[in-house]
């Protein structure tokens, strides 16, 4: 096993940067996921609401 | 059992729920053994040092992104000709992961471009034709946001994405077919690979942790295109009736 080098032999930005950017894109597709979930879960929850309401002034 | 019966996006929901944690874990395991062979084990490079390390998330990043354009138009090619609603709606899920991994491996061969040809990007056709599969990818999708009836924006969406297949053939032979400033392919099925053993392992680990974590997506975000759809339709139904 080789211990890396940080610098990446003076290309530390360089695989660092493509490194740090691919975890970024993960990162947002994960975290935009999750909101689109959220929101769905929301919108259910509130439909129900709303149904019970529309059930309740009607009986 | 009545395989048949999954083409239906209320029977095809419970199932992907189950598929999820079977691709997620092992793609979260892959990734990390994948990074530790590429940056513990795998040596430099004798030509460019560790800068080469970028291979291991630009090559699985390149190669999804062509394979899942392949996918996207396949199913949406199937929803297309059979009326088959989860087949479009899985073109439209396939969509954004491919478009997130075709910018990934744009953005991470100009970050290996600039230590290696001494330039972040240039015209060159293999690189070119990479830009055109995201935007291909990108009127995909606005596409079919731009459409309002799920239908429409599914056709619509399937002519665009048939025709744009076109391009990953280019994509793949632009090496061979004109003189480019973009390396040859390292790996061929039929002959022996020219990178080291553990170099070859790595990126093949990184590539199937890639593969696995998109049709983990993949899942979570059809899933989530069945909900809305069914919402839609009942909100439209409470409003028509």
């Amino acid at each position: 096993m080789n211990w890396p080098d940080l610098s990446m032999g003076g290309y530390g930005f360089y695989v660092w940067g493509s490194y740090l950017f691919s975890l970024f894109a993960i990162v947002w597709e994960l975290v935009s996921l999750s909101y689109r979930k959220k929101a769905q879960t929301q919108e259910k929850t509130s439909r129900q609401v709303l149904r019970g309401k529309a059930n309740e002034t009607t009986s | 059992m009545n395989l048949y019966k999954y083409a239906s996006p209320t029977n095809f929901y419970p199932l992907a729920g189950k598929l999820i944690p079977w691709f997620a874990t092992p793609a979260a395991i892959l990734f990390a053994v994948g990074l530790f062979v590429g940056f513990f084990i795998a040596p430099p490079d004798f030509q460019q040092g560790d800068a080469y390390r970028i291979m291991f998330i630009h090559v699985p990043a390149a190669w999804l992104g062509m394979l899942l354009y392949v996918l996207m138009a396949f199913y949406a090619g199937i929803g297309w000709a059979f009326n088959a609603r989860l087949a479009s709606m899985m073109a439209s899920s396939i969509a954004i992961t491919g478009a997130m991994f075709t910018f990934l491996a744009l953005v991470t061969g100009a970050f290996w471009g600039k230590p290696t040809w001494g330039t972040w990007w240039v015209w060159d056709a293999r690189m070119t034709s990479t830009l055109i599969l995201m935007f291909l990818y990108i009127g995909f999708i606005s596409l079919q946001s731009s459409i309002e009836d799920p239908r429409r924006a599914d056709r619509a969406g399937a002519v665009l994405a048939l025709v744009g297949v076109i391009n990953v053939p280019i994509i793949y032979f632009s090496v061979q077919w004109w003189n480019t400033l973009h390396q040859g392919a390292t790996i061929r099925i039929l002959q022996k690979p020219t990178i080291h053993g553990s170099m070859l392992w790595s990126m093949l680990i990184m590539l199937a942790a890639c593969w696995l974590y998109s049709v983990a997506v993949v899942l979570i975000r059809v899933r989530c295109i069945i909900l809305e759809r069914e919402q839609n339709a009942a909100r439209f139904a409470e409003v028509t009736v």
